[in-house]
């Protein structure tokens, strides 16, 4: 049980409306400037893994497409997307591009949608000047539906989402350590209210989280996550009955999004583009895998884990394709690696529990 | 790069490549094939088309050393890498290429076996087959000294590019193009015309040469009148009957995707125009009774061809137009060499797979139309996902918007294991017999 439960995401964001006069955003995964709809008076609701079963979708997507794609498009198609006031989509990845054509173009909805270009492989100096440029673009954009951006109210907001890149920097460092104790599963629960808790919000609840779990964490063999996001969310249960601590990620819906840094720029946009330049390496930014190999193998050596668990989800390429080097690279450090190929909400099959209990057994 | 590889190369292009040709000819004269009751006369451009890939790849094997050598993206501007004399292959060219001589499976296995999932893009596994076992149907291809790639057609392509550098440690360059989801900005028009400006510096350093813009225009010009003949030759397709099938096509556009900007591409589509248009006149079909004209949407499918091509032909059905063979020719006006740069980002980032599906709906309902088309193939290719999200909604718009028939078959573009030839012929004969009815 945690400590934290998750309050039920439709009546909170009911309240948000009705109590706070808040515009409501469904965002697809997973970069995007969440600063710029804070500073707008609107809360960014992020549709990753929302828990439904897929039956329209199937009439627009072929068996092969992923089920983030599957269940977010399935999500507009029953109507769960009414109470939003619009739709962004950030250029993640082939899949989420052509969702986001589907949605604007082709389903008709009433619902303002818009596209969030971030520069890929970014390490150039045209990379930065456009994804400020991109930036403005956006929130000029939703000034149209929202009002014009007050920028001391977007530096307000800059400041918030320092805040929390701290707070969740000060969690994994103590996690990594050894020096957090909560359990696998209300860690990332906690972590992933941020998907739709506003910072007044997710702060305070943070900051409560921290204080409730400083001390020694159980003795245990450590593991590192990688891939979207922790799916089967079974998988960090049964993690926790085997003994196992979680000490680090690299999911991108996670670690590889919040563990950023804002620099100290006066320009609000600036420290945007300060937050997604320093990064951690991401598939979804063409990071080179060199990079990316680097990270992982330097969280493995921080934190003592002995083996990495890659938590695929199915027919996801970005992540698919980097893979084989970073087991590659993680095999000749000694350390052992699972790769799991899962579509989201189907929960924990006898076989996956007898892979990872093997895998642990192996570990130890 | 070295002398001697230098002195051997051109040995083996002014005598080896020759001498090659010559001895391809023979052989080919050998194996005449009896005249089909279905098609018109094969196209004499067949053997030129032929002889010049040929020679392509033969040489390949001698560029190592003798020349810079860039491994290139279908979609991407090699424009900017030909005035400092790049060797260009293509991988996906030489990936359909594999998959047309049915060797994918076992190339993609190699890829396989070294933890590249199934499920990736069969281009990008065969290729990696070929990284790790050096084994391919052209004998050898050349190590690259640069990967250059473009996410214009799918960011694919980056990620496969990516793992080569990881593997060969040599140099990417991305030229990255913001995907137009409406129209396109000022703003992603000025972020290309940079990264064209920052690349320079590094093309010079890996070639050993100098940028010379003039030569750049030059090539420019090259390449856009190369790219307008192809609009030309597949234009002539409009005719009844078609003086050529799409088959043809897929095959004929190989110089306009690998040897753009040069002058061998631009002779090519000369004389291969000149014929289609002699057989237009001569009212002589690629078919010999056409009596459904069709399109096709999507990359093809390299290893059912032959196949595809006889089963249609057989129902007097000919492929008129193809979304895939028009992204080569569709872009062209906008390709200006008094305006290099700018009109290079508009070029390249305004092909059909960097476009919202709206201006895809908008471009299958004008080749319909130029082309009267009776009915569309659409095929579902699991490697290519930019071009295949979306397609169940293309195949209902146009039905209801024009009342065009079509079918969806479930394939990919070279792994032969992910088609089902029973699930592909069920729904095939449903649509002859719709478009017969």
């Amino acid at each position: 049980m945690s400590r934290f439960p998750p309050r039920p995401r439709k009546v909170y964001l009911q309240e948000q409306k009705a109590l706070h006069g808040r515009h409501l955003f469904g965002v697809f995964p997973a970069q995007y400037p969440k600063e710029i709809l804070w500073a707008m008076n609107a809360l960014p609701v992020e549709i990753w893994d929302p828990p439904i079963e897929v039956s329209h979708a199937n009439a627009h997507l072929q068996p092969y497409i992923c089920s983030v794609v599957r269940l977010g498009l399935e999500l507009v198609l029953q109507g769960h997307g009414d109470i939003l006031d619009g739709f962004l989509f950030p250029h993640t990845c082939d899949s989420i591009q052509n969702l986001a054509s589907i949605v604007y173009d082709y389903l008709g909805l009433e619902k303002r949608c818009y596209f969030f270009y971030h520069p890929k492989a970014p390490y150039r100096e045209s990379s930065r000047i456009y994804y400020v440029q991109e930036l403005k673009n956006l929130a000029e954009r939703l000034g149209e539906q929202l009002g014009p951006l007050d920028l001391s109210e977007l530096k307000r907001c800059v400041n918030q989402g320092q805040q929390i890149a701290s707070i969740v920097r000060e969690l994994y460092t103590m996690r990594s350590e050894s020096k957090l104790q909560a359990s696998n599963a209300e860690f990332y629960s906690v972590i992933r209210q941020g998907e739709y808790l506003h910072p007044e919000d997710f702060i305070p609840l943070l900051e409560a989280f921290l204080a409730a779990s400083r001390g020694r964490a159980e003795e245990g063999p450590a593991v590192i996550l990688s891939g979207v996001l922790p799916n089967p969310t079974e998988i960090l249960s049964l993690l926790d009955q085997l003994g196992v601590r979680v000490a680090e990620d690299d999911l991108l819906a996670c670690s590889r999004r919040l563990l950023v840094s804002y620099g100290n720029a006066s320009d609000p946009y600036e420290s945007l583009a300060e937050a997604y330049f320093a990064m951690p390496p991401c598939t979804t930014k063409d990071s080179p895998l060199e990079e990316r190999v680097g990270y992982v193998l330097e969280k493995a050596n921080r934190s003592g884990a002995k083996g990495v668990i890659f938590t695929m989800v199915k027919f996801c390429e970005p992540e698919l394709f980097d893979v084989p080097q970073l087991v590659d690279a993680l095999k000749a450090r000694g350390l052992a690696t699972l790769v799991m190929d899962t579509e989201l909400n189907q929960g924990m099959s006898g076989q996956m529990r007898t892979r990872v209990e093997a895998f642990v057994e192996m570990m130890t | 790069m070295s002398l001697p590889r230098l002195a051997r190369y051109y040995l083996m292009k002014d005598v080896g490549a020759p001498a090659l040709m010559g001895l391809s000819k023979v052989k080919k004269k050998k194996r005449r094939r009896e005249p089909s009751p279905y098609f018109g006369p094969p196209l004499r451009s067949n053997g030129r088309l032929r002889e010049i890939m040929t020679r392509h790849y033969f040489l390949s094997r001698y560029a190592e050393g003798a020349k810079p050598v860039a491994w290139v993206t279908s979609g991407a501007p090699v424009e900017i890498l030909r005035p400092f004399d790049f060797y260009t292959v293509y991988p996906e060219n030489h990936g359909a290429l594999c998959g047309a001589q049915k060797v994918a499976p076992e190339l993609c296995a190699v890829a396989e076996e070294r933890g590249y999932h199934q499920d990736l893009c069969s281009y990008a596994r065969i290729d990696l087959g070929v990284c790790f076992s050096g084994q391919t149907p052209v004998g050898r291809l050349p190590k690259p000294d640069l990967l250059f790639a473009s996410n214009n057609i799918c960011q694919t392509v980056v990620y496969w590019y990516k793992a080569l550098s990881h593997i060969w440690n040599i140099p990417l360059i991305l030229f990255d193009t913001p995907y137009n989801f409406e129209e396109i900005k000022a703003i992603d028009i000025s972020y290309m015309v940079r990264q064209f400006e920052e690349m320079i510096p590094e093309l010079e350093r890996i070639s050993g040469k100098r940028f010379v813009e003039e030569r750049f225009q030059e090539i420019i010009r090259l390449a856009k009148d190369s790219s307008f003949l192809w609009g030309e030759v597949l234009a002539t397709m409009k005719a009844h009957p078609a003086p050529m099938t799409i088959f043809d096509a897929f095959a004929h556009m190989a110089p306009i995707v690998s040897l753009r900007g040069l002058p061998v591409a631009l002779d090519y589509y000369r004389v291969l125009l000149d014929e289609l248009k002699e057989r237009a006149d001569r009212g002589i079909g690629a078919i010999k009774e056409e009596r459904k004209r069709l399109m096709w949407d999507n990359i093809a499918v390299w290893y059912k061809m032959r196949d595809f091509s006889n089963l249609f032909a057989e129902h007097g059905m000919n492929f008129v137009t193809a979304t895939y063979t028009d992204a080569w020719a569709q872009t062209t006006p906008y390709m200006d060499e008094e305006h290099p740069f700018e009109s290079m980002a508009k070029t390249y980032s305004l092909v059909i797979l960097n476009n919202n599906l709206n201006h895809r709906l908008k471009l299958m309902e004008c080749l319909i139309k130029a082309y009267q088309v009776d009915g569309l193939v659409i095929h579902s290719a699991r490697s290519c996902k930019p071009y295949s999200v979306g397609q169940y909604d293309l195949k209902r718009i146009l039905m209801d918007r024009l009342g065009v028939p079509s079918v969806i078959i479930e394939a990919d573009i070279t792994d032969s294991r992910a088609y089902s030839e029973e699930q592909a012929r069920t729904r095939l004969d449903a649509f002859f017999e719709a478009l017969a009815g």
